[in-house]
């Protein structure tokens, strides 16, 4: 105890100095593994102590795109997003609705319940998943492959979007009805726009779940429905680290585009957010 | 050695291009109690974060106890303040709250509880000493805060707006609570608020700010009687303001006329006054008198209008037409009751009238 | 009337539920019950039902090693991401220059695909990656290359590396909504830097630590793709399950009870460490 006392008072006064180092090394670690896959995707006979690849190419993504079929892929995985996205957000309005706004007894154990599928390790259901899949054939298709998916994104939509749907003002809902809205009226011209914030930032987080989706993909994917994930996956365990290298770089971009989106959209901190309660 | 207790010297604090203080010189005597009283934003609570240390100042030196303390860390400045929020520790219980700066100190756990007891008796809250704080209202919350920032015999206490979190009643009996306490410990308190009401009732001393400057300081009677700007003047209390030019000074009887418009008003005479000058004339709407139109009048009595008329409860609010230029708010006894439109005489209290150059 | 417009409210509600709660039976309560069944069944065959499946994982060595492992590695994990995600709020809430850059920064490992992040920190950590090339050329005592990768010091790292954000936002977000009167008061009664962070500061943001702690530790606790990339012959209790059915044949049932055990032991830490959370922030 004492010498962690004597240790931050040392951090205290010095501390600007320290403060800095702190955050170039936060920096560093967090930035230059990508750095390094970036190098490594455009490097050639990189072999020893060498901190820079001495030559440099395009092969690795010209193998990337002819051998790995990389475009197939991406168009693979963002099939898969997609349809998943639109079936959580289907999924997540209603649910949302009766969470956010309608009295439910026992409603703090059923949202408990709701998010199950995230405090489990997906390895424990996916096993069933896969099982249940094999039998009704949506192995190996993209509905089915997304339909896992749902499993993982249906649970994030349902909590972004009660949140939104329980701030709704009630009072503007009341103002529709009185300027004799109808209830469909109502819901497209009144509370759509309202919720709209939040089934965008809905839709990135379910985006981004699917996306980057793993474990669930594994387990149903077959060769038609090769995600980007499980072929980074599988290009790591075949060793071409470099084409991996390339493969990575092209998967990652659309997660910058995401995280410029989370940026200006929506409060970084709801991507955790939610679980305080349980 | 002085006999300042805390003393402010040239003290400038600038916010990005925004002066919250400018060149303050301010100087609190021992066992005083003395008020920085002025609008939001106009650098009260800037002072007094100069003087806990929660602000450095740009420029000048803030002296505690006749000691250069402009660099010493807050903490070992020996203060003890009440905060506006109460700022409570949360986490622990009135009697923790209350040891926590004695904890601090290293003092020995028997002495401790001692003393912790003691301070809870002051402020009448020996049961609620495992109470928590969210389980407090909002006045025991507060005097929760006084025990803490009082029970290791700090210097110095300051009070950041300490009662405009609570609701006025409790207010009112909270401000007489405040001074006695005070009153008992013998303890140098400087308080920030920017209620009038609160300042005048409550202080030894008065520092009206304003714009990031002292405008006057003085004992209470002295700032409300005698402002010496139009802005302390408006600011404490209601005010008529009538503009004019000095037209004779009478000094024998200590008087001088002030002419506005064509009506000769005849005022107490101050200093630097001078005939042919301007002159910025004030008076309290209580100080102005009103009588129906068949009074026959003396000094200072005009004619006038009853133009509007507010009710007060204890009193009535009129607002009356003296010409096409003048127009004046007094306050009087709601018995007496005149109606919209009718012609009244008003009289000015001469002894009432001051004069702001 | 009124039992009427009731009955129908609950339709109603219920007509609103059904989605979310199709979802949860359909993709998430019968795929479990199936891993239930499964894991009950003797290998390969639909019919019978045996315990054979746990008692032959449970008995083995193996099995005590590779549920330690997992543990160990989710909680070295969490602690490590306390320690680090605390220093941080602590800084970023200063909002020095370029705060918002380091609160940018630290979502991007829950952003990119953690096989990427993996694949990332592996090529840093490698023989002939950046960190040991630079250990080997500061320290010259240092001739071999550090060994980081495949080993369990790493996977920490890793595990880490990917998982901290949660608790950082968490910590962040509470410190940040800590009145600063409070600090103030602290300051005022005489407590310097170090006593304001040990018994103001520390003891309020423990709620949001350790409610952002829960998620680093599910997270690491289930994490499947880092171990099976970065693990070598580390296997924790996700990679443990996989590696059954990657066999040929597939050992669906041994796979099934495993994925039980895991589940299970899941939920009891969750339990035992969210009683822990609610009697610290009562």
């Amino acid at each position: 105890m004492n010498l962690l006392r004597i240790y931050v008072k040392s951090i205290l006064r010095g501390r600007k100095v320290l403060i800095y180092t702190f955050l170039l090394c936060f920096g560093l670690i967090i930035y230059v593994p990508f750095i390094m896959i970036m190098l490594r995707s455009v490097g050639k006979n990189w072999f020893g102590r060498l901190w820079l690849p001495p030559e440099l190419t395009l092969d690795w993504y010209r193998w990337a795109v002819e051998v790995t079929k990389i475009f197939r892929i991406t168009a693979n995985t963002l099939i898969i997003a997609v349809i998943a996205v639109a079936i959580s957000t289907l999924i997540g309005i209603p649910t949302g609705w009766a969470f956010g706004r309608r009295k439910i007894p026992g409603k703090e154990l059923l949202m408990a319940m709701i998010l199950l599928p995230r405090m489990i390790p997906p390895i424990a259901y996916a096993l069933g998943i896969a099982q249940v899949f094999y039998r009704l054939h949506l192995v190996n298709t993209h509905f089915g492959v997304a339909l896992a998916h749902v499993a993982i994104c249906a649970p994030y939509a349902i909590l972004v979007l009660s949140a939104t749907i329980e701030g709704l003002d009630e009072r503007v809902l009341e103002a529709s009805a009185v300027c004799g809205a109808n209830r469909f009226k109502t819901f497209f011209h009144v509370i759509l726009p309202l919720i709209l914030p939040g089934i965008l930032t809905s839709i990135i987080f379910t985006f981004t779940a699917s996306y980057n989706e793993f474990t669930l993909t594994l387990m149903t994917y077959g060769k038609d429905t090769v995600t980007l994930p499980v072929r980074t996956y599988l290009a790591i365990g075949e060793g071409y680290w470099e084409v991996t290298s390339a493969m990575s770089i092209i998967l990652v971009i659309p997660s910058i585009f995401v995280l410029f989106m989370i940026q200006r959209q929506v409060t970084p901190e709801k991507l955790v957010g939610g679980f305080k309660g349980v | 050695m002085n006999d300042y207790m805390i003393e402010l010297r040239d003290v400038t604090k600038r916010f990005g291009s925004i002066v919250a203080n400018n060149r303050i010189n301010l100087g609190i005597r021992r066992g005083e109690l003395m008020t920085l009283l002025g609008p939001s934003g106009c650098g009260k609570t800037t002072s007094l974060r100069c003087i806990t240390g929660h602000n450095i100042p740009d420029e000048g030196k803030v002296f505690i106890d006749g000691i250069d303390v402009t660099d010493v860390p807050t903490h070992k400045r020996e203060l003890g303040m009440v905060f506006q929020n109460f700022a409570l520790f949360p986490h622990m219980t009135v009697f923790g709250n209350v040891e926590f700066p004695l904890m601090i100190r290293g003092i020995n756990k028997r002495e401790r509880g001692e003393l912790v007891e003691e301070a809870l008796q002051l402020i009448r809250m020996e049961e609620y000493r495992s109470h928590h704080p969210r389980q407090l209202s909002g006045g025991q919350q507060q005097r929760v805060g006084l025990a803490r920032a009082l029970v290791y015999r700090p210097k110095v206490l300051l009070l950041d707006e300490p009662l405009s979190n609570l609701d006025a009643k409790l207010r009112e009996e909270m401000r007489f609570e405040i001074r006695d306490l005070i009153d008992r410990m013998g303890i140098t308190a400087v308080y920030v608020t920017h209620d009038q009401a609160e300042a005048l009732a409550l202080s030894d001393r008065v520092a009206v700010m304003n714009r990031g400057k002292i405008e006057q300081i003085g004992t209470p009677t002295e700032i409300y009687d005698s402002p010496q700007s139009r802005f302390i003047a408006d600011f404490i209390g209601l005010s008529d303001f009538l503009e004019g030019t000095v037209s004779s000074i009478r000094s024998d009887r200590g008087a001088a006329i002030v002419k506005v418009d064509d009506l000769e008003i005849q005022v107490v005479a101050g200093p630097n006054m001078e005939v042919g000058k301007r002159a910025l004339l004030f008076v309290r709407p209580n100080n102005v008198e009103l009588f129906s139109k068949t009074h026959e009048g003396g000094t200072n009595t005009f004619p006038g209008e009853v133009e509007k008329i507010t009710y007060l409860g204890d009193r009535n609010d009129y607002r009356i037409k003296l010409s096409n230029n003048i127009r004046l708010r007094v306050q009087s006894d709601s018995k007496a009751l005149f109606r919209v439109g009718e012609e009244v005489k008003v009289c000015l209290l001469p002894d009432q009238c001051r004069v702001i150059v | 009337m009124r039992r009427g417009s009731n009955l129908r409210s609950t339709g109603v509600t219920l007509s609103l539920l059904l989605p979310g709660l199709v979802c949860f039976f359909g993709l998430f309560f019968y795929p479990m019950m199936v891993t239930v069944v499964r894991s009950l069944r003797p290998e390969g065959s639909d019919t019978g039902w045996t315990l054979v499946n746990y008692i032959s994982f449970l008995s083995t060595t193996k099995a005590r090693s590779v549920i330690v492992l997992t543990f160990m590695l989710s909680l070295s994990a969490t602690l490590l991401s306390i320690l680090f995600s605390v220093a941080l709020a602590l800084i970023l809430r200063k909002k020095l220059g370029g705060h918002r850059f380091f609160r940018l920064t630290m979502l991007i490992p829950r952003v990119v695909p953690g096989l990427i992040g993996a694949l990332g920190l592996l090529l840093l950590f490698g023989s002939r990656g950046w960190f040991n090339l630079l250990v080997m050329g500061v320290f010259p005592f240092v001739e071999k290359p550090i060994q980081i990768n495949y080993t369990v010091p790493g996977l920490i790292l890793f595990y880490t590396w990917l998982y901290f954000p949660f608790t950082a936002l968490t910590t962040l977000s509470a410190l940040e909504s800590l009145d600063p009167g409070i600090e103030e008061a602290a300051d005022v009664a005489g407590a310097n830097k170090w006593h304001v962070l040990r018994y103001v500061i520390l003891p309020l943001i423990m709620p949001g630590i350790l409610a952002g702690s829960v998620l680093t530790f599910m997270a690491a606790f289930g994490a499947f793709s880092i171990p099976l990339i970065a693990g070598g012959n580390y296997r924790p209790l996700s990679v443990e399950i996989y590696k059954q059915i990657d066999l040929t044949p597939a050992r669906w049932s041994a796979a099934s009870a495993r994925a039980m055990i895991m589940a299970m032991l899941q939920v009891i830490f969750l339990t035992i460490y969210m009683r822990i959370l609610r009697r610290r922030s009562r």
